[in-house]
C-alpha cells in the first residue's frame, strides 16, 4: 500500500468520482466515507448537487471549508441548510428520486448485494447477533436511482452467500429482472466498496463480481477474505488511488479533521 | 355551569399517572426526558414502547419494556447498537416489532386515519414481513402491484418535548417539528408535550401558523427535560453524560449490573422531580451546553 493515503481516503476520492452534478446525495448516520465523498464531489465537480445529511438539505459548494456536520438535529448544522426535507413526509416525492443516490453498510452483505441490518443467526427470536435495526433503508433502496454499499470490514462473516436476513433489496436471488418482478422501482445497488476492493455487479446474473482491487492487494487475498463465490475476471485492474490534488482537497477543505486518516 | 377555559398544565408527576402497565408509548425527538424518568421511577412495566436509540435503551435498562416498535438501535460511543436492546432481544426478553422510518410513519398514520392499514412499498423483497407476522404482503386491487400492508400503530399515549406552549395545549416546536413527533401526536389516543417554556396564548395568537400540535392533552412545564439529549434552540446534547450510561450498559449487558443499577437509581429512581434531577445534575453543566 502507498504510505501517502489511508485507505477510507481512497475509497471516499474513489466514491466521490462516481457522483454526477445535480444529483441529490442522502447520508445516513456512522457514514464518513459516503459523508466525505459527497462532500469531495460537492466542491470539485458538483455545484449544483444537493447535500442530505439526515432530511437536512444543502448546497455547501459556495464555502472555502464545510465543518464536518455533526447529527442533522443539531441546529450548528442546520445553519448551512436551505430546507429541512422532514417536516411533512421523511419518504414524500420518492416518484422523483431517480436521481437520488444512497450509501448502505451492513451487518451482511450477500453476492446479490442484499443486506442485513437487522442480525446474525438462524432464530430470529435469540438471533447471535442482534443489529441495530434497518432506519430508513428499505424505502430508501427501493426508490432511489442507484446506491452504493460501503463497508468499513472485508471478511467472510460480512460478505456471505446468503443474508440471514435482508433488510435492503439489492437483487435478490439474481437475474436482469429481480427488482422489476416485484415492481420496485429503483435501479439497486451499484457497486460495492470495501477496504480491499471495488465490486460491480454482473449485467444478467446481478452477482457481485471482482471490478478492481486497492493497490497492494490481489485478487485471491480478495477471494480469501470473501464469504461467498467470486467471479474473478481475466484481468483485474487496479483501483486508481487518489491524485495529489484530490487528497489535497480532501485534507484541506472536507476531512479537515482527519478522521480519513486515523 | 363553568365557563372558563380548562388549563391543561399539570406537573411531570401527575403526568407519569397517565402511563399505565402494558400501554403501548410512543416517544419523540426531541426525547421529553423528564416523562420518560418518571416512567422508570414507577416502576411502570410491560409498556410497548415506539422509541429509538439510547432513551429507548434506558427503559429497556429499567424493566420497563415487554415489546419495542423498533426501526433503529444504533449507539454511538464505540456501540453499534445499543447494549441493554441488544441483550434483551438475543435473549428473547422483549419482543421485537421489527419495521423502518416509512412503515412506522404508515402505521402511525393509518392509527390516524382509522384506517386497518395503509399500504407501503419500501420493504418488499425484504425479510422484513417474515420477521413481522403483522406485515402483510398483498397485491394491490388497483394495478396488482406487490405491496406490504401496514396495520395501525396506535399509542394510548405520544409523549413529546417542544419548544414552547401555552396553558391550552397549542405547541410550537423551534425550527419545525422534525419527522417523527406529529406522526405520533396524531395517531395517539392523548399527547403529553414538554415544553422548555410556557408562553401566553395571545403569542399563540400572534402567529398561529407557528404552532405545530393544536390540541395537546397535557403540557409539562420542563426546561432541560430533554437532557442528555439536545433540544434545538436550548441546548446541546450532554456526550459524557450518555457516554456514562453507554458505558454502564455495557457492562450490565456483559453481566455486571452495579454501575447501570446506580446510574438508573442515581438519574431516574432517586429524584422524585424534574427539579430533583437538574439538582443532581448541577448549574454548572447543564450551562455549559449552550448552543452557540
Amino acid at each position: 500500500m502507498n504510505e501517502k493515503y489511508s485507505i477510507p481516503e481512497l475509497m471516499a476520492v474513489f466514491l466521490a468520482r462516481q457522483l454526477n452534478d445535480g444529483e441529490v446525495l442522502r447520508v445516513g448516520v456512522a457514514s464518513p466515507v459516503p459523508e466525505a465523498a459527497v462532500r469531495m464531489a460537492h466542491l470539485t465537480h458538483g455545484p449544483n448537487m444537493d447535500l442530505v445529511f439526515l432530511g437536512v438539505r444543502m448546497n455547501v459548494a459556495h464555502l472555502e471549508t464545510i465543518p464536518m456536520p455533526a447529527y442533522g438535529w443539531d441546529r450548528r448544522v442546520v445553519r448551512w441548510a436551505e430546507s429541512y426535507s422532514d417536516t411533512g413526509h421523511r419518504f414524500d416525492r420518492v416518484k422523483d428520486w431517480s436521481n437520488h443516490v444512497f450509501f448502505i453498510g451492513g451487518v451482511q452483505v450477500d453476492a446479490y448485494g442484499n443486506t442485513n441490518l437487522i442480525g446474525v443467526g438462524k432464530d430470529y427470536r435469540k438471533l447471535r447477533f442482534r443489529g441495530p435495526g434497518s432506519v430508513g433503508t428499505p424505502t430508501l433502496s427501493t426508490h432511489v436511482g442507484r446506491y452504493y454499499i460501503v463497508l468499513n470490514n472485508h471478511n467472510p462473516r460480512v460478505l456471505v452467500e446468503k443474508c440471514d436476513y435482508i433488510s435492503a433489496f439489492g437483487y435478490g436471488r439474481g437475474g436482469a429482472d429481480a427488482r422489476a418482478k416485484l415492481g420496485i422501482p429503483g435501479g439497486g445497488p451499484k457497486l460495492c466498496i470495501t477496504p480491499m476492493c471495488v465490486f460491480d455487479f454482473d449485467d444478467d446474473t446481478r452477482r457481485m463480481r471482482l471490478a478492481s482491487v486497492h493497490p497492494g492487494v490481489t485478487p485471491e487475498e480478495v477471494r480469501n477474505a470473501t464469504g461467498f463465490e467470486l467471479t474473478i475476471p481475466a484481468n483485474v485492474p487496479t483501483t486508481p488511488p487518489p491524485s495529489d490534488d484530490e487528497l489535497t482537497t480532501l485534507r484541506t477543505r472536507v476531512d479537515l479533521a482527519g478522521r480519513l486518516q486515523r | 355551569m363553568n365557563t372558563r377555559r380548562r388549563e391543561r398544565i399539570i406537573d411531570e408527576v401527575a403526568a407519569g399517572g397517565w402511563i399505565e402497565n402494558g400501554m403501548t408509548i410512543a416517544i419523540g425527538q426531541p426525547t421529553p426526558m423528564a416523562l420518560v424518568r418518571q416512567i422508570i421511577r414507577r416502576g411502570i412495566k410491560d409498556l410497548t414502547v415506539v422509541d429509538a436509540g439510547f432513551s429507548l435503551d434506558l427503559l429497556i435498562a429499567a424493566g420497563c419494556v415487554r415489546k419495542v416498535v423498533s426501526y433503529y438501535a444504533g449507539g454511538g460511543f464505540g456501540y453499534p447498537v445499543t447494549p441493554m436492546f441488544r441483550r434483551a432481544a438475543e435473549r428473547g426478553e422483549i419482543e421485537v416489532w421489527e419495521c423502518e422510518e416509512g412503515i412506522l410513519c404508515a402505521g402511525l398514520q393509518a392509527a390516524a386515519q382509522a384506517l386497518p392499514f395503509l399500504p407501503w412499498r419500501g420493504a418488499v423483497g425484504t425479510s422484513l414481513p417474515e420477521v413481522n407476522p403483522d406485515l402483510k404482503v398483498f397485491s394491490d386491487p388497483i394495478r396488482g402491484e406487490t405491496l406490504i400492508a401496514v396495520p395501525p400503530i396506535k399509542p394510548d399515549v405520544t409523549i413529546l418535548h417542544a419548544a414552547h406552549a401555552d396553558a391550552y395545549g397549542n405547541v410550537r416546536h423551534l425550527g419545525g417539528p422534525g419527522w417523527i413527533d406529529l406522526f405520533m401526536y396524531r395517531a395517539a389516543d392523548r399527547t403529553i408535550v414538554q415544553a422548555e417554556q410556557i408562553i401566553s396564548n395571545e403569542e399563540i395568537r400572534a402567529n398561529p401558523w407557528a404552532t405545530t400540535i393544536a390540541a395537546a392533552d397535557a403540557i409539562v412545564r420542563a426546561p432541560f427535560g430533554a437532557h442528555p439529549f439536545y433540544s434545538r434552540g436550548f441546548h446541546v446534547q450532554d456526550n459524557e453524560h450518555l457516554k456514562a450510561y453507554a458505558d454502564a450498559a455495557q457492562s450490565a449487558a456483559g453481566g455486571d449490573r452495579a454501575a447501570l443499577d446506580g446510574f438508573l437509581d442515581r438519574y431516574c429512581r432517586e429524584p422524585a422531580t424534574h427539579a430533583d434531577y437538574l439538582e443532581r445534575i448541577g448549574i454548572k453543566r447543564l450551562l455549559a451546553l449552550h448552543e452557540y
